[in-house]
């Protein structure tokens, strides 16, 4: 019996300061949920998200910072020789927020 | 063919001599008042006592590493202690894997049992023999799973079987098809019922447990009347095992036409906010079930996450770049999260409900793997070692039984077999474990399982 997954996950990000608050995930998979943090358009961090609803980035380097809600998007088995899968992914399941320091 | 859920399902016990009927009622377990008020006469049976009423199961197919997951060992080599941080829980000196951080701030309430190892072989199947039924054995000899030792001993609590199985039975592991999984040489009438269908796919639905579109209740009870009378020509014939599925039959059509059955399927009856706190995939809808399975009735519930190890996303992480590929990007990323939040959903559920006390929450595994890594960056299986762990039920929770070496390659004290934890579970639901037994070998009462509870545990 191969695994469903049902529904799509939402969930809304706010930022108050470099405070980030989410809401809870509504269709929420249960898979890895994490926030992708950028600098600058490059990820620089990607925390779990699933034990609290609040979370601050404590990188103060100077730049734009984007955040961005994902979760684990189980779509099939398939891997790479190095053991990365091929078509499952993160997806994103919020709003992007941004601010600069 | 049981063609309960969406999905015909293989029953081993075999019923197609009557599929023409679209319940199957050999899944049924009987109501058997009458043993469990002659087991209660005979002191073999301590209801007053009993301190568990009901059982979850969950059966993580494949079995995590347990140096990966519930036994880390931070200071080994890292060939050893792999790739993952251990983080404190809520209870002081008990560290578990850092993706596990929701169960983290539960372990007050689980008792982990660090020490459990078995002696035969390393393959998935005797692994599942052990924790399912307590024994080893071979296909001459087929023991009964624990829920249907439950159900022989128990009886039925309404219209829902006493043992149920979520969402399907475990399917090919590798070695056989003796999973133990059945009732055994208990009979049919004690046949695990199996859903058969996945509660999390968008066209699960309960209409398969009502009457097939087009049947009026007439022609259902013509077949009914049909049925009785080719039963009453068969019992001629056939064994006593055979006669207990047909003891069954009037069960089943109280299960066809049963409203609270039908209800009990029906996770819509649920909100969307609690469908979404356990998850909405199938081991997560599969535990809401279990609990909707407990509330009306039904007493042990065995959740399988996964039904095979072949070429899908599960706990068997051998890493061999193949068809039995599952790695540490399935472990962060879908396995240890999923079953975090299941398993949190479930037991905050079952407490908030008032259910706790009563219910038992049992995780368990074929086995531990290697030690040490191979050198794909996997674990094979390792019996010789492994963690699995109890919650609610009035079990002490908060503890950790037994440990293991520095490199958790052997129980270093209190080592627990397999048999110990079943033994603890019937213990616990008021089974006097030298007076009630089950038939052997040409009918001779055999001990449920040749093991004492865990003392801790209670």
């Amino acid at each position: 019996m191969e695994q469903r997954f049902e529904g799509r996950p939402e969930a809304t990000v706010r930022l108050e300061g470099r405070r980030l608050t989410r809401t809870d995930v509504t269709n929420d998979w249960g898979l890895r949920l994490q926030w992708e943090i950028r600098r600058n358009g490059q990820v620089i961090a990607t925390v779990n998200a699933r034990p609290d609803q609040a979370y601050e980035h404590a990188d103060t380097a100077p730049g734009e910072y984007s955040v961005v809600l994902q979760m684990w998007h189980y779509i099939n088995y398939a891997k790479n020789p190095q053991g990365e899968f091929t078509q499952s992914r993160f997806i994103n399941v919020s709003n992007v927020v941004t601010y600069r320091i | 063919m049981l063609n309960v859920g969406n999905e015909k399902v293989s029953l081993c016990s075999g019923v197609s001599r009557r599929g023409f009927l679209t319940v199957g009622a050999t899944a049924l377990a009987g109501l058997n008042l009458p043993n469990l008020m002659k087991l209660q006469a005979d002191d073999a049976i301590d209801g007053t006592r009993a301190r568990i009423k009901n059982c979850i199961t969950i059966f993580l197919v494949g079995s995590p590493g347990h140096l990966d997951t519930w036994d880390m060992k931070p200071d080994a080599p890292s060939e050893v202690r792999g790739k993952y941080r251990p983080i404190r829980t809520n209870v002081n000196g008990v560290q578990i894997c850092e993706h596990f951080p929701l169960m983290a701030r539960m372990m007050d309430k689980v008792s982990l049992i660090r020490s459990l190892h078995h002696r035969t072989g390393a393959t998935h199947e005797n692994g599942q023999r052990w924790m399912m039924t307590g024994h080893d054995f071979n296909a001459d000899s087929i023991k009964p799973c624990m829920g249907s030792v439950i159900s022989r001993t128990f009886g039925q609590r309404s219209e829902l079987p006493a043992n149920v199985i979520l969402p399907g039975p475990i399917g090919n592991t590798g070695a056989g098809n003796l999973h133990g999984q059945t009732a055994g040489q208990l009979g049919s009438a004690h046949e695990p019922f199996f859903l058969g269908a996945d509660p999390a796919s968008a066209n699960f639905r309960v209409a398969d447990l009502e009457v097939p579109t087009g049947m009026s209740g007439s022609r259902l009870d013509a077949r009914r009347e049909l049925l009785g009378q080719l039963d009453q020509l068969q019992r001629r014939t056939e064994s006593r095992t055979t006669n207990m599925h047909d003891s069954s039959y009037d069960r089943a059509f109280r299960l066809l036409t049963s409203q609270r059955a039908k209800e009990a399927f029906d996770l819509n009856l649920e909100t969307a906010r609690m469908r979404d706190r356990y998850g909405r995939n199938t081991l997560g809808q599969s535990c809401l079930m279990a609990r909707r399975m407990i509330e009306a009735g039904v007493r042990f519930v065995t959740v399988n996450h996964f039904d095979t190890v072949f070429g899908q996303t599960c706990w068997d992480m051998h890493a061999d770049g193949g068809g039995l590929n599952n790695t540490y990007f399935d472990y962060e990323r879908h396995l240890c999260p999923q079953f975090d939040w299941a398993f949190t959903a479930l037991l905050e559920d079952l407490e908030q409900r008032g259910m706790l006390q009563d219910t038992v929450i049992a995780v368990l595994s074929e086995f531990g793997r290697t030690p040490r890594l191979n050198g794909r960056g996997g674990r094979d299986h390792y019996p010789q070692a492994w963690t699995n762990f109890l919650a609610g039920g009035n079990i002490r929770g908060g503890q950790v039984i037994g440990s293991t070496d520095r490199i958790g390659s052997r129980p270093h004290d209190n080592p627990i077999e397999p048999p110990q934890i079943l033994a603890s579970i019937y213990h616990g639901m008021g089974i006097n474990l030298d007076n009630v037994t089950m038939p052997g070998p040409g009918d001779r009462p055999v001990r449920l399982v040749e093991a004492m509870p865990i003392p801790q545990l209670f």
